[in-house]
């Protein structure tokens, strides 16, 4: 099957070639990892295949979408935009509230010049109805006008759109029905969605057909960025994670660059205390290093299957959050298989010599 | 139970580490985070008794269909018999049309006679899948038709999507208590957040398959357990297993 570049060399042979078409992805990540710059590259390849391509901003006004790519020299002229960026809210009581979907505002990129002002009478209104119905109706006009349909939408952010109108308890049917909307299209769309709790199972992470990460640590005094692919339904896909950085052309994905290490516990994750973290990254490195030891012990044919058992306790338990556990019986496994290993046999001359032993931290 | 008893889940390993397979008639749950695996197992399940000549049923309410026959193509699994019920609710009406449930004359689709585009929801009408209507759907279905295999894909979708009116946790039972009463064997799909609490439902069948998802340097590592098995043993060990062409494949060499 044909493949959608996304635009970014070493993402697509992540990607095996590509995303598949027509069907809605996540890009998620925390604030400042390049979501929107990895979405303005999917535009900006579609753009140079011709393709119809539609930008919907709801985080910030096209002007500044403009000025903030132009710094990469892009030339996104023939982007649709369609601002759906609230307006300042009027706070007195109006008489008539009207929402987006009434006052249709999809310009191309190149007659974006200023932003709009709110309308001192009335303000716009955004809510999840309002920007499906302008979709709808920027997607009937533009196949009447040049009888081709959008190959490409990106949708900036679900994060802002569920901020602004779905704070009811409907807002997993009201994200089903968006994303179903967008399915029905035919495009293939990115949405654009921080993450903000890994504890929720928020809708849109598991009915999109794929999701592609972005991370972003400190590391000491430097910012490092890296890119994985958490799902891909339909498709084989590089399961690493693997660097990233942003130049003044844009994003960059290096495939044979250092691996990535210890990333999901490189800063505090929100709402755990320091000293949980360290022992979750305590845990895991313990983990680690039985797990590289009892390959080591395959290797040399050192029977430790009981070892193998406890360490899938000691998993379940971490899984669980349940650390402290997890970390007596990671010990007991770490101790156990060095002492096993270190009665053993060496390894056979024809394989290839054991790597010494991991220390846990 | 003896093995004997017992039906094949499609997947060797799994077999074993079930000691035989699963008690037939009752429903089980794979659980997992989005990425794990889920549908591809629900798949070699269906798969499984579509090759012994049972009748199979898919009931997909997180992928339209032709997504779901796309995306197994990779396979070349033979699931041309395989009954396939579009549960996907539609676009949501914001005008205060009429809203049709899904109704309880609605058809699966076998396989071979899916197309590849998307069913789009109708102009003037908008279809919405309940708890309650599916429910008496696959009462109808199960009648008529005799399925052996039914898998749900997803419990959570069906929690999330289809049981606004419902309370949750009580709707949620009750419709794990009809799929027992119906003496077919079911799988249903959870999914999982990537940490934290399991969502209730998981304890509710008869037995839970949990796939994990770890993500190390050398990239992601998978992992298979059974949480849980009543009426019968069970390997309590965690395996890791790799998606191949041919599947989930479990490395049960060591």
């Amino acid at each position: 099957m044909d493949r959608v570049k996304t635009g970014i060399v070493g993402l697509d042979t992540m990607l095996n070639g590509g995303l598949l078409p027509a069907r809605p992805y996540v890009i998620s990540g925390p604030t400042g990892s390049g979501k929107t710059i990895l979405s303005a590259h999917f535009l900006l390849e579609g753009l140079g295949q011709h393709e119809p391509c539609l930008l919907v901003t709801l985080d910030e006004p096209p002007i500044e979408v403009k000025s903030n790519m132009a710094t990469f020299g892009w030339n996104l002229d023939r982007l649709k935009i369609l601002d759906a960026t609230p307006d300042i809210r009027a706070h007195k009581r109006q008489r008539s509230v009207i929402d987006v979907g009434t006052a249709l505002d999809v310009r191309d990129m190149e007659d974006v010049t200023e932003i709009r002002q709110s309308s001192g009478i009335r303000a716009l209104e955004v809510n999840v109805h309002s920007v499906q119905k302008m979709i709808k109706q920027e997607f009937a006009h533009h196949l009447e006008r040049t009888k081709e349909r959008y190959k490409r939408i990106v949708i900036d952010s679900m994060t802002a759109l569920k901020m602004f109108s779905m704070q009811g308890q409907d807002s997993r049917v009201l994200t089903q029905s968006f994303l179903r909307f967008l399915a029905e299209l035919e495009s293939t769309t990115l949405i654009v969605s921080e993450r903000l709790d890994r504890k929720i199972l928020e809708t849109e992470f598991f009915l999109s057909r794929g999701e592609i990460r972005l991370h972003k640590w400190v590391d000491g005094s430097v910012v490092r960025r890296a890119i994985s692919i958490e799902k891909f339904r339909g498709s084989a896909f590089d399961d690493k994670m693997r660097p990233v950085s942003i130049t003044d052309k844009g994003m960059v994905v290096y495939l044979d660059g250092p691996a990535q290490t210890r990333v999901a516990s490189a800063g505090p994750i929100a709402g755990e205390s320091l000293l949980e973290t360290r022992l979750i990254d305590e845990v895991s490195n313990v983990i680690e290093s039985v797990m590289k030891g009892i390959e080591d012990a395959h290797r040399r044919q050192v029977p430790i299957r009981d070892v193998e058992v406890s360490l899938s306790r000691a998993m379940l338990a971490f899984q669980r959050r349940n650390y402290r556990k997890a970390m007596k019986i990671a010990l007991g496994c770490d101790s156990d298989l060095k002492e096993r290993l270190r009665q053993a046999p060496p390894a056979p001359p024809t394989a290839i010599p054991p790597r010494p032993p991991l220390v846990a931290r | 139970m003896t093995a004997a008893a017992k039906i094949r889940t499609g997947i060797a390993g799994l077999d074993k580490m079930l000691h035989g397979g699963f008690v037939p008639g009752r429903p089980y749950i794979v659980s997992g985070p989005p990425g794990a695996g889920k549908t591809i197992l629900a798949m070699q399940f269906l798969r499984e008794g579509l090759e012994g000549g049972e009748r199979c049923l898919f009931v997909a309410l997180e992928e339209p269909p032709n997504e779901l026959k796309i995306n197994m193509r990779g396979f070349r699994w033979n699931l041309d018999d395989l009954d396939v019920l579009d549960a996907n609710s539609d676009i949501r009406r914001f005008e205060p049309t009429p809203i049709l449930e899904i109704s309880t004359e609605e058809e699966p689709i076998k396989v071979r006679a899916l197309g590849d585009r998307i069913r789009k929801t109708p102009d003037f009408e908008s279809k919405e899948v309940t708890v309650h209507s599916l429910q008496q759907l696959l009462k109808t279905l199960l009648l008529k038709r005799n399925y052996e295999r039914v898998v749900i894909d997803s419990i959570t979708a069906l929690k999330y999507f289809c049981m606004r009116e419902f309370e949750e946790a009580v709707t949620t039972q009750s419709f794990m208590r009809y799929l027992a009463e119906s003496k077919v064997t079911s799988l249903l799909t959870l999914e999982l957040p990537e940490e934290g609490e399991v969502p209730p439902e998981a304890f509710l069948a008869r037995g839970e398959i949990r796939l994990h998802k770890l993500r190390d340097e050398t990239g992601i590592k998978r992992f298979i357990s059974v949480e849980k098995y009543k009426g019968s043993s069970h390997d309590e060990f965690v395996y890791a297993f790799d998606i191949t062409n041919a599947g989930i494949v479990l490395n049960t060499a060591a």
